[in-house]
């Protein structure tokens, strides 16, 4: 993903900036109470919002569709959830991991790390709590629960070639 | 029948109508409320053109509520952890704000004869910028999403927090009495504002979850009464009443906060307005016109100071100079917390009464003009541009 500037507003929320290769910036500012400001700013006053378009939270979720196919999922890529010392994490399954292709069953994820698979998401849908028949397809996502060592181990069986 | 219950309350409608009558006319010709309630105070006060006899009282305790409210809900937009990263990234700003800022007032007190301590009192009116005014001219103007506004939001959250120890300084100062005992009183305050703001921090969450109703009204009263309750105490040990529903309005965090903001904004709205006629009340107008040029000159300092406060702060944070122009300019408006400090001081110096109710006027109409206008070019927005907020 590119590079995003995130920037606190005290008391309004967080202001996230991008700046474009053609040298115009965009910004969203997310407010605390969820509503969301689609930024332009302008071309010879850089810091100058020059136009401000307030967006409701459907709004926003809309417009994202439309402008980037999923990006929701791509964020959820890298999202690691923390709750205490439980680990929930989104991996995309790369092509080159040992375990792509094989079942849940065969790649007995859950025996060798000790992380579960909680749900499959790819592009035709998302299978929640999957069986040991379905299988781990590269490219789709699979969300991964356990403590973090165990997820850790996980991933690395999921991204990276077998050694 | 006639009893003096009937004539309070005919005097208060007769108030509040025309806070309404002035409210809106601040709206149409689009300067903010506050300069024109602080007029309207200062016309009913003692030889003004009317007089309330019977609702001095009432107003007077109504003007104490209005003070808390209006820090309980400054308070409730920040959470100490906000507080603590912002104090970090923007200390060098606040210093130089402070800096600057203070010295116009602390000096001009002094040239003006005031006592020491009253001359420290207008260097707070001098360097508190209105965090309350300056919100509503950015939301009003579309700026949350300019990049000097980060700056100015940091700017006036340390100005904000550099109140919760300035206000138990000065009190201490003001009601203290030998040399020692001032002192005793000042540490010991101070020592109570820092324990209070680590218990807000630490338990902020379970207070919270404790204070929260579903029913509407037993939350409004919690909050109010627990609010006027820490409020009132920290009045009693000098630490300001200001202060201390400040610290419950920072202490509370989660849901609550949108819940509470949506009950207490009309109350607030009220009592504070209630508060800048009270202010205006005691203000002795005769003085005016002798303070009149001294308010003039700090006034025109103060634009000089403010505007090259935001222009090194947001210089420090990489903004462009039209930014920075903007910057400088959004912090000139001074409002309630300056009206607040010189409060504190009126028994004392009547003049001081006088000079900060002056003051105050220009600088918040000077300021809403000059940040409306601080763009290169001076645009004049469409009305829908600014009104399109819509609920779904």
């Amino acid at each position: 993903m590119r590079k995003v500037t995130e920037t606190d507003l005290p008391g309004v929320g967080i202001r996230f900036d991008l700046q474009t290769d053609a040298g115009r910036c965009i910004g969203v500012v997310a407010h605390q109470t969820g509503r969301r400001d689609l930024v332009i700013y302008d071309e010879r006053d850089i810091d100058r919002a020059c136009e401000s378009v307030e967006l409701t939270e459907d709004e926003g979720h809309t417009l994202g569709e439309l402008l980037g196919g999923s990006p929701v999922l791509e964020h959820l890529d890298d999202a690691v959830h923390q709750l205490e010392d439980i680990v929930i994490s989104w991996i995309t399954i790369d092509s080159q991991s040992a375990l792509g292709g094989l079942t849940l069953a065969e790649a007995a994820l859950r025996t060798r790390t000790g992380a579960g698979v909680v749900a499959l998401v790819s592009e035709s849908g998302s299978t929640p709590i999957p069986g040991g028949e379905e299988r781990l397809e590269p490219g789709d996502t699979a969300v991964v629960v356990g403590v973090p060592s165990a997820v850790k181990a996980a991933t690395r069986l999921l991204t990276l070639p077998a050694t | 029948m006639h009893t003096g219950g009937d004539l309070l309350i005919i005097e208060l409608g007769a108030v509040v109508l025309g806070l309404a009558i002035v409210a809106r006319l601040a709206r149409r010709i689009g300067i903010p409320a506050l300069p024109l309630y602080l007029l309207v105070g200062l016309a009913l006060g003692e030889g003004g053109l009317v007089e309330l006899p019977a609702s001095a009282e009432f107003i007077e305790a109504g003007a104490e509520i209005g003070v808390i409210l209006m820090l309980l809900m400054l308070g409730l937009e920040f959470s100490t952890h906000e507080l603590i990263v912002n104090v970090r990234r923007s200390t060098l700003a606040g210093i130089v704000d402070f800096v600057l800022n203070f010295a116009p007032g602390f000096v001009a007190g002094l040239i003006l004869d005031f006592d020491p301590i009253i001359a420290g009192l207008l260097g707070g009116v001098t360097y508190i910028s209105s965090s309350g005014i300056v919100a509503k001219l950015v939301a009003d103007l579309d700026r949350i999403g300019n990049h000097e506004t980060s700056v100015v939001l940091s700017v006036l959250v340390i100005e904000d927090l550099a109140m919760v120890l300035y206000l138990p300084i000065v009190s201490g100062l003001l009601f203290g009495g030998s040399v020692l005992s001032t002192t005793l009183t000042v540490v010991v305050s101070l020592a109570a504002v820092i324990a209070v703001l680590g218990v807000a921090y630490l338990f902020g969450d379970r207070l919270s979850a404790i204070a929260l109703s579903r029913s509407s009204e037993a939350l409004l009263l919690t909050l109010l009464g627990g609010t006027l309750l820490v409020a009132g105490l920290a009045g009693r040990l000098n630490i300001s009443t200001a202060v201390g529903a400040f610290v419950v309005g920072v202490a509370l965090s989660g849901e609550i906060v949108s819940r509470a903001r949506g009950l207490l904004l009309p109350l607030r709205n009220l009592f504070a307005a209630v508060f800048f006629v009270f202010f205006g009340l005691q203000v002795d107008t005769t003085l005016i016109p002798g303070v009149a040029v001294a308010a003039l000159a700090i006034a025109a300092v103060t634009v000089v100071t403010k505007l090259a406060t935001g222009w090194i702060a947001a210089g420090r944070a990489g903004i462009g100079k039209p930014g920075r122009l903007r910057a400088g300019a959004a912090l000139i408006a001074h409002g309630e917390f300056s009206v607040v400090i010189a409060e504190l001081g009126i028994a004392r110096e009547s003049n001081l009464g006088a000079l900060a109710a002056a003051y105050v006027i220009i600088l918040t109409l000077v300021g809403a003009v000059l940040y409306q206008f601080s763009d290169s070019i001076p645009v004049s927005r469409p009305r829908w541009r600014a009104r399109a907020g819509r609920s779904s």
